[in-house]
C-alpha cells in the first residue's frame, strides 16, 4: 500500500466558498459590538489600573531583584540550575494571566523557550494551509479567541516541571496542539458559515466528541472530526470560562441544572449557535452516560438536514453475550458512512492504524510500569491528556504520533535509569486520581505536586482498555473495536457494573503502591455520586487517605478552583499534619485566570 | 360520583408494597420477583408460580441513609427504594430484576446486592442489558439478555417453569388484566367520564403492585361497576390534562392535580397505562419471548431511546394521546435528577408548546409530590391559564358573551 500523507493534504487544499456578503456583514456586526465596548469603556479606569499594575510589577521586580542579591552562592546556584520555587507569586487577582514566565532555571528555561517557538511555528504554519477561514473564524466563534491562549496553557501544564519531565511534557502536547490545530483549520474550512467548502465537507464525518475516533481509521480518504471536542470539551481545558454562557443557555431554555456540563454545555453550544454547521453525516453515542445519551436528540433537532447513526453500545460491557451486539453496531455505522459519504471501508488502512495503536498501547504499559516503581517520571497534566487524546482521538490514525511515544520513551527510561524527580525536591506523597477532573482545572495535579508534593501516578481516565486489537481476523477485528469503544474514558469505570469503579480503585492503589486518593466529585455525575458511600466505607476499611474535591466539570462559578484547593489543603493540615511544599501556592486567586 | 366499591380497598393495597394480596400469593406457595422499569417485559415475571411485584416506596419519609450511599443529588425514587430496602421492606422478595437503563436505578439494584439487603439463600439479583434503538439486532440482543440474566436466573434460582408454554400462560392473564384496564381507559375519553384521574391511578397502579391472579376478580366487579356508573352531572374539573413524563407511583400527584381543577384523562409515564397496559397479540408462529421483546420494544416510550424514530413516536404519542383524550394541554413532568427526562422535557415540552400547539406546564418534582406548595401553584396557574383559553376560544367562536 502506498504510503499516505496524515492527515490528506488534499483536505485543506479544497475549494472555499466562502460568502463575501455575509463575511462582510459579520464583520460589521463585530465591529460595531467592538466599538460599542470602546465606548462604554470607563478608560480613565482602564488606564489607572495599567498605571497600577506596572506599578506592581516594578515593585515585584525590585523584590525579586533583592531576594536574589540576598541569596547565598549555594542558593543562586541553586536557582541558576532548578529555578524558581515560590510558584505562587506568579499569580495576581484579577489577571487573566501570570505576571511573567517561570524562571525553570536556565538550561530549562532556555528549552522551554525553544519549544514555545516549536509551537508558535506549527501553528503558524497550520494555519496558513487555509488562513482566512482559520482567522474568520475568531469574527464568528468566541471559544475560537479561546485558543489564542493555548500556550499559556501549555505553561500552566509544565508549571513545575524541570529537566526530562518538561521535554516529555513538551513533546506530548505538541501533538496534541498540532492535532488540534488542524481540526481548527479544517472546522472553519467547511463550516457553511465561513470557509463553506462543499468538497471539504463531502469528506467530513463529524462524531459526538465522546465518541472514539478509531472506527474513521477503516475510512482514509473521509476525515473524522469529533464536533464538539474543539468548540466545547477542550477548549475549557484551556480557558475555564468558555462553557458558562453555554451552560447558562440551555439552563435558560429549560434543562436542569444538575445535569452533567458535558453535555449540558454540547447542548448549550447549540441553542447559541456556537457550533460549525458542516459535514455529510453525525455519528452520535450513547457514551459515556446517560446525559451524554440524550443531547443527541438537540443536535438533531439543530441540524435536521444532517443524517445521524447513533451508535449505541451495550452497558454491561462486561458481559461476552453483548459483544455482539456492539459489533453489529460497529458493522451498521460502516454501513451508514459508507452510503452516505460513498466511500469504502478499507481493511488494511483500518489494520495499519491499529498495528500502530497497538504499539502505542504496549509504549503506554511501559509508562505504567515505570510510575509504578519508587522512580516514577512521567507524570502531570500533559502526560494525562496525551493518553487521553492518544486512546479516544488519535487511535492509532497519526503515523507522526508513533515517533513522539519513542521519543518520550527513550527520555523517560533514561531518566528511570538516573533515578530522576519530575517535581525536583516535591515527591513527597504516591497518589491516584480517580472519578473525572474539572476541566477547568486541568492542571490541578500539577497544583498537587507543586503545593503539597502531592504526586498522581496515575488516572482513572488513563486506565482503559489495553488488550491489543485483533489486525488480522476480521470478525475478531470488529468484536475487538466493540470491545474498546465499550471501554472508552470514563465508562469503562462509571458503567456496566459498580466493580468496575469500587473494586477497580483498590486493586489499582495496591497495583500503584498509593497513600492518597483524590477522589473527583463532578457534582453532576450520578454514575459516580451514587456510589459515595460504598467509596467511603470500603475506604475506611482499607485505611487509604481519600480527598473528596467537589467540581462542576465545565462550571467554576459553582465551585471555584480556589474552593477545590482549599479541600486539599484542609486535609493535609488537618489530617496529614503535613506542612506545604510551596506555601505561596496555599492561597491565590485564579478566580478569572485562564 | 357515587364512590367506587374497592377503591379504599385498593388504595390500602398501595399503603405497602408487600400488601395483602402479595402476602396471600407468597402463603400459597408464589415467588415474589421484583422490579421497577418498563424495559422487563411484566409477563416475563409471571411465569409459573412467580409473580411480579413493580417496586415503589409509599409513604416515604427520611431517606437520610440512602442520601449517604448515593448522595443527596441522585434520583429520589432510586434513594427511596434503597432506603425501604435497608429499612427491610423488600424482604418479602425472592429476586430482582434489574436493568442497567438509567444509572441511578442500576446503582439501587447494586446497593442491594452490596448491602445484602435480602438474606433468603436463592434470592438473586439480576441486571440485564437494554437496547437504546430498535434494530434487528437489539432485538436478538434483548431477547439474547432475557433468556439469560432473566429467565435464565429464575430458573436456575427458583427453579421455575421458563418453557413457551408458561410464557403463554402468563401472557393470556397479563392481557385478561390489560383488557380491563384499557376498556376503563377508554371511558376516560367520555365529556364526562365515570371515573377520575386519581381512581384510575389507583385502578392501575394496584395492577402493577399486586398479583394477577388475585386482583383479576376486583378489576372485573370494578369494570362492572363502571359501566353503570353515573357521572356527576355537573362535572367539578375545569380543563383536562394529560401527563407526559418518567416514573410516577404518586396517586397523590394526580390527586394534586385534580384538586386544583384539572381532570387527568391520560398518563403517558413510567408505571402508567400508556405504555404498559396494551394487549400482547401472540401469534402461533413465532416463538413468544421474541414476540414479547419486540412488543415492549415497539411500544416503549422511555426516553432512553435515542433514534431518530423513537424520538418523533414520543412526540406524536403525546400528542394522539392528547388529542384522543380531548385533553386542554399537556403536563410534562419527571422525577428530580432524572437525566434522561431532564433533557427530553425541556427540549419536547418546547417543540410540543411552539410547534404542535398545545399549552404545556413543565415540570420537575419530588418523588412525593403531595406536599410540595410549590407544584400546587403551578398547577393553579396552569389551570387557570387552560380556563382563561377555553373562555377566549369560546368568545371567538360566539359561544359566551
Amino acid at each position: 500500500m502506498a504510503k499516505v500523507k496524515y492527515p490528506n493534504p488534499k483536505f485543506f487544499r479544497y475549494k472555499d466558498n466562502m460568502d463575501w456578503k455575509a463575511q462582510g456583514e459579520n464583520l460589521k456586526e463585530v465591529l460595531d459590538i467592538s466599538m460599542g465596548m470602546i465606548k462604554k469603556t470607563d478608560w480613565k479606569k482602564f488606564f489607572g489600573r495599567q498605571k497600577d499594575l506596572l506599578k506592581d510589577d516594578a515593585a515585584r521586580v525590585a523584590r525579586e531583584f533583592k531576594e536574589i542579591m540576598a541569596m547565598s552562592t549555594e542558593e543562586k546556584l541553586d536557582l541558576l540550575k532548578y529555578g524558581e520555587k515560590k510558584l505562587g507569586l506568579l499569580y495576581r487577582k484579577g489577571d487573566m494571566t501570570t505576571v511573567r514566565r517561570e524562571f525553570r532555571g536556565l538550561a530549562d528555561t532556555a528549552y522551554d523557550f525553544k519549544e514555545w517557538l516549536r509551537m508558535w511555528g506549527m501553528l503558524l504554519m497550520t494555519f496558513s494551509k487555509d488562513l482566512v477561514p482559520a482567522l474568520n473564524a475568531t469574527f464568528h466563534y468566541r471559544w475560537m479567541m479561546s485558543y489564542m491562549c493555548c500556550v499559556g496553557f501549555m505553561d500552566k501544564n509544565t508549571m513545575g516541571q524541570r529537566g526530562s519531565a518538561l521535554k516529555m511534557s513538551h513533546l506530548m502536547i505538541y501533538d496534541i496542539f498540532r492535532y488540534v490545530a488542524e481540526n481548527l483549520v479544517l472546522l472553519a474550512k467547511g463550516d457553511k458559515k465561513n470557509g463553506n467548502s462543499s468538497e471539504l465537507n463531502k469528506k467530513v464525518v463529524l462524531f459526538d466528541e465522546m465518541t472514539m475516533g478509531q472506527i474513521m481509521a477503516g475510512f482514509p480518504d473521509l476525515v473524522g472530526i469529533p464536533y464538539q471536542l474543539m468548540p466545547v470539551f477542550l477548549v475549557s481545558e484551556i480557558d475555564q470560562l468558555t462553557c458558562v454562557p453555554y451552560i447558562d443557555a440551555v439552563e435558560s431554555f429549560g434543562l436542569p441544572a444538575d445535569t452533567c456540563p458535558v453535555p449540558s454545555s454540547e447542548c448549550g453550544a447549540l441553542v447559541i449557535d456556537a457550533l460549525p454547521h458542516m459535514g455529510s453525516c453525525f455519528i452520535s453515542s450513547s457514551m459515556p452516560c446517560d446525559g451524554s445519551t440524550m443531547a443527541s436528540s438537540y443536535m438533531q433537532r439543530r441540524f435536521p438536514e444532517l443524517p445521524v447513526y447513533h451508535l449505541t453500545f451495550p452497558v454491561r460491557y462486561e458481559y461476552e453475550e453483548t459483544v455482539e451486539d456492539g459489533k453489529n453496531d460497529i458493522l451498521g455505522c460502516i454501513k451508514f458512512v459508507e452510503e452516505i459519504t460513498g466511500a469504502k471501508w478499507s481493511w488494511d488502512a483500518y489494520f495499519a492504524a491499529m498495528k500502530r495503536f497497538n504499539e502505542e498501547t504496549a509504549y503506554e504499559l511501559q509508562k505504567w510500569e515505570v510510575n509504578k516503581t519508587a522512580y516514577p517520571q512521567i507524570i502531570g497534566p500533559c502526560y494525562e491528556l496525551f493518553r487521553k487524546w492518544n486512546y479516544e482521538m488519535d487511535g492509532g490514525a497519526d503515523p507522526r504520533v508513533i515517533p513522539t511515544f519513542k521519543k518520550v520513551n527513550d527520555i523517560m527510561m533514561k531518566a528511570y535509569e538516573r533515578k530522576e524527580e519530575p517535581w525536583v525536591g516535591k515527591m513527597k506523597y504516591r497518589g491516584i486520581v480517580w472519578s473525572c477532573p474539572a476541566h477547568y482545572y486541568a492542571n490541578f495535579s500539577n497544583w498537587l505536586a507543586n503545593c503539597w508534593g502531592v504526586d498522581i501516578l496515575v488516572e482513572m481516565e488513563s486506565l482503559n482498555f489495553t488488550k491489543p486489537l485483533e489486525t488480522e481476523d476480521k470478525d475478531e477485528a470488529l468484536m475487538d473495536l466493540a470491545r474498546l469503544y465499550e471501554r472508552m474514558v470514563m465508562r469503562r469505570h462509571t458503567n456496566g457494573g459498580y466493580q468496575n469503579v469500587v473494586d477497580e480503585l483498590w486493586r489499582q492503589c495496591e497495583a500503584w503502591n498509593v497513600e492518597i486518593i483524590i477522589m473527583y466529585q463532578n457534582v453532576a455525575c450520578k454514575n459516580m455520586a451514587t456510589l459515595q458511600g460504598i467509596l467511603d466505607d470500603q475506604c475506611r476499611d482499607k485505611g487509604y487517605h481519600m480527598i473528596w474535591i467537589e467540581h462542576d466539570l465545565m462550571d467554576p462559578r459553582t465551585v471555584s478552583r480556589k474552593t477545590m484547593r482549599d479541600k486539599v489543603n484542609e486535609y493535609m493540615r488537618t489530617v496529614m499534619k503535613a506542612e506545604p511544599v510551596d506555601p505561596t501556592l496555599c492561597d491565590f486567586d485564579d478566580d478569572i485566570c485562564l | 360520583m357515587k364512590d367506587l366499591k374497592h377503591l379504599i380497598y385498593f388504595e390500602n393495597l398501595l399503603e405497602n408494597p408487600d400488601n395483602e394480596l402479595v402476602e396471600q400469593a407468597k402463603a400459597e406457595g408464589g415467588l415474589a420477583v421484583g422490579y421497577t422499569c418498563f424495559h422487563i417485559p411484566e409477563v416475563l415475571l409471571n411465569v409459573d408460580k412467580c409473580f411480579s411485584v413493580r417496586l415503589r416506596a409509599p409513604r416515604t419519609g427520611s431517606i437520610d441513609i440512602a442520601t449517604y450511599y448515593m448522595s443527596n443529588y441522585t434520583c429520589e425514587f432510586a434513594r427511596a427504594l434503597l432506603e425501604r430496602g435497608i429499612e427491610g421492606g423488600y424482604q418479602f422478595l425472592d429476586g430482582l430484576a434489574g436493568v442497567d437503563a438509567c444509572s441511578m436505578m442500576n446503582r439501587f439494584y447494586e446497593h442491594f446486592e452490596i448491602l445484602k439487603l435480602n438474606d433468603k439463600e436463592n434470592f438473586f439479583v439480576t441486571h440485564t442489558d437494554m437496547p437504546y434503538k430498535v434494530e434487528d439486532f437489539t432485538l436478538r440482543a434483548y431477547k439474547k439478555q432475557m433468556e439469560i440474566r432473566l429467565l435464565g436466573v429464575m430458573k436456575e434460582k427458583l427453579g421455575v417453569d421458563v418453557s413457551e408454554e408458561a410464557i403463554r400462560k402468563a401472557v393470556e392473564e397479563h392481557n385478561r388484566v390489560c383488557a380491563i384496564i384499557s376498556e376503563i381507559a377508554e371511558m376516560r375519553k367520555a365529556d364526562n367520564p365515570v371515573i377520575t384521574g386519581y381512581e384510575f391511578h389507583i385502578l392501575n397502579l394496584v395492577t402493577y403492585t399486586c398479583p394477577k391472579r388475585l386482583i383479576l376478580p376486583y378489576l372485573e366487579e370494578t369494570l362492572e361497576e363502571l359501566k353503570s356508573r353515573k357521572p356527576d352531572k355537573t362535572p367539578r374539573f375545569r380543563a383536562r390534562v394529560a401527563i407526559v413524563g418518567s416514573e410516577m407511583d404518586d396517586p397523590d400527584f394526580t390527586k394534586l392535580i385534580e384538586e386544583q381543577g384539572a381532570l387527568v384523562v391520560s398518563d403517558r409515564y413510567c408505571f402508567g397505562s400508556t405504555p404498559g397496559r396494551e394487549v400482547i397479540e401472540l401469534n402461533d408462529d413465532e416463538p413468544a419471548l421474541d414476540q414479547i421483546c419486540r412488543h415492549y420494544m415497539e411500544v416503549s416510550e422511555c426516553a432512553r431511546y435515542i433514534s431518530d424514530e423513537k424520538v418523533q413516536q414520543r412526540r406524536n404519542t403525546a400528542d394522539r394521546l392528547a388529542k384522543e383524550y380531548k385533553a386542554d394541554g399537556i403536563i410534562y413532568e419527571q422525577m428530580k435528577f432524572c437525566d434522561f427526562w431532564g433533557f427530553e422535557r425541556a427540549l419536547v415540552s418546547y417543540v410540543m408548546s411552539t410547534e404542535m400547539g398545545w399549552p404545556v406546564l413543565s415540570i420537575d418534582r419530588p418523588y412525593n409530590a403531595k406536599a410540595s406548595g410549590q407544584l400546587r401553584t403551578r398547577f393553579q396557574a396552569f389551570v387557570e391559564s387552560l380556563e382563561i383559553k377555553k373562555i377566549q376560544k369560546a368568545q371567538k367562536n360566539g359561544g359566551i358573551n
